[in-house]
């Protein structure tokens, strides 16, 4: 039996102007998963991430979302953010905890300690006073990595989160979520456009591409993308 | 130079306090003006509230009404989303800079204002500040600045990573929209009665010298106006002293010192250790 599902989609379409990039996607995702999204450049992965956060409208369809309590934890791409800023690593991390903190609260001594421990499981306690701007883009990410596992939610959506690493660093990342996943019962939903990096990882995977989205098993995905134009780009 | 500040406390006390007021919000509210990478918005904005001012002459209305009325006018077009618009934001802006600084002056030349009154009123000078001007500064920064500062948190955040903002439950929209409304009522106000290119200088050149020489974004927001106070009271007091014109000194005086703090910054990255690369 399905676990009770985390998100909940059906006839979901988004779109941008007058195009849509997805339309008429059903998907499930339980509780506990691990989920790839898989597709070319441009194909959606992004927007479908950012329709199930509510950070765009959707065109048409239903769509159902049980967070619980504290919201997703949530890794944006890197070129979304500015280094320009003059915030510490550890300021950025304790970013996440704004849902509990609102405007004014400082951190009590058990969130400090949250703060600590995420630094702490990504590498970070030795960077902790240095700016966005001094990291390599491998650090960066895994900053915001610790800032969505501070939050202490079951849920984490990254987008793209090994883009511009090398295969070291695409490696470190993966197994941290995967790591996650198995020991710590965490829903991890991400956008990849690599499947031969996850097929082994995930069981279940969701293909992006041609406007549609399919929650297929990683082997049958693999049989579909083989000779196609995508996968030779891949 | 201590006796020279207290002779022009004495003889020109408004200039003193409406300077002051001046640089700590607009150097406050500056640090994201620049690290919004939005510089040219404060420009645009001076010059549209300075087009307020000649608009509100030529219908015998009060300046600051004209100048916060057309400030908010461009301030809501400037909110609207260009991310997937065909024509970026900064074009919008200078049309509306072009517009502004010319409509302004084809409107005075027809108000019937001598030249120098002209100058004065759209272009400001901080040593003729009167009284009132004072009270409207004050009026329009305490609340703008202490709204700022308040609720400096959910602002930065929505500055610094606006989806993820979101997805935390911000209201991004609502706190961009204040930062700019903030940013308007204070460049309308202080246009008035500094000047547009002091605004500008107070907004940009203020936080840029505070950016340069701190990494951290708190020290930055105390460190901003401390300079800009410095640089204000040097400006006047050389200005005074020197009987040269006063805007003009102080933006003098805050580029030189920004000048010196680009040295300094490139001396200290050239000299410190560099450490072992990162891992990854």
């Amino acid at each position: 039996m399905m676990k009770d599902p985390v998100l909940e989609c059906s006839d979901l379409s988004v779109g941008y102007g007058s195009e849509d990039i997805l339309t008429k996607v059903c998907l499930s995702v339980p509780r506990g998963a691990f989920l790839p999204l898989i597709g070319p450049n441009g194909s959606g992965k992004t927007s479908l991430l950012r329709a199930f956060l509510g950070l765009i409208p959707l065109r048409s369809g239903r769509l159902r979302r049980r967070f619980g309590e504290a919201p997703p934890g949530y890794v944006p791409q890197q070129k979304q953010i500015d280094p320009l800023y003059p915030i510490s690593v550890r300021s950025i991390v304790s970013m996440g905890l704004y849902p509990e903190l609102g405007f004014w609260r400082l951190h009590n001594r058990n969130q400090k300690m949250r703060i600590d421990k995420a630094l702490d499981r990504f590498g970070l306690l030795g960077h902790q006073s240095k700016t966005f701007r001094e990291l390599s883009e491998g650090m960066r990410q895994k900053v915001l990595l610790a800032r969505a596992f501070v939050t202490g939610s079951d849920l984490l959506i990254l987008d793209e989160p090994t883009a511009g690493l090398d295969a070291v660093s695409e490696r470190y990342v993966l197994k941290h979520l995967i790591d996650l996943n198995k020991n710590k019962g965490k829903t991890i939903l991400l956008a990849h456009h690599r499947l031969e990096d996850l097929s082994h990882l995930a069981q279940m995977v969701c293909l992006v591409d041609q406007k549609k989205a399919l929650y297929l098993p990683a082997t049958e995905a693999w049989k579909q993308i083989q000779g196609s134009f995508w996968e030779a780009e891949a | 130079m201590i006796e020279s500040i207290i002779e022009l406390a004495d003889l020109f006390p408004n200039a003193l306090i409406s300077g002051m007021t001046m640089t700590i919000v607009c150097a406050i509210i500056g640090v994201f003006v620049v690290l919004k990478r939005i510089v040219f918005i404060s420009i645009a904005l001076s010059e549209t509230a300075a087009c307020g001012i000649a608009s509100a002459m030529l219908l015998h209305l009060h300046p600051l009404a004209g100048a916060v009325a057309l400030t908010a006018i461009v301030v809501s077009l400037l909110s609207i989303n260009y991310e997937n618009s065909r024509i970026p934001r900064d074009a919008v802006l200078g049309v509306i800079f072009l517009m502004a600084s010319s409509l302004s002056i084809l409107l005075v030349s027809k108000s019937g204002f001598g030249l120098h009154e002209i100058k004065a009123m759209l272009y400001g000078d901080l040593i003729l500040a009167g009284q009132q001007d004072r009270n409207i500064l004050l009026l329009a920064s305490a609340p703008s600045v202490s709204f700022f500062l308040l609720f400096i948190r959910p602002i930065t955040y929505t500055f610094f990573d606006r989806e993820a903002s979101q997805v935390m439950g911000l209201a991004c929209r609502f706190w961009e929209m204040s930062f700019f409304f903030i940013l308007g009522l204070v460049v309308s106000a202080a246009s008035k009665t500094g000047g547009v290119l002091l605004v500008f200088c107070y907004l940009v050149v203020v936080p840029t010298t505070a950016l340069l020489l701190t990494k951290n974004l708190t020290i930055v927001i105390i460190l901003s106006p401390l300079l800009g106070i410095a640089t204000t009271i040097g400006g006047l007091t050389l200005s005074y002293r020197e009987d040269l014109p006063c805007n003009q000194t102080i933006i003098v005086i805050s580029c030189t010192v920004f000048g010196m703090a680009l040295i300094i910054a490139e001396l200290v990255k050239r000299l410190k250790i560099k450490g072992v690369p990162e891992a990854w």
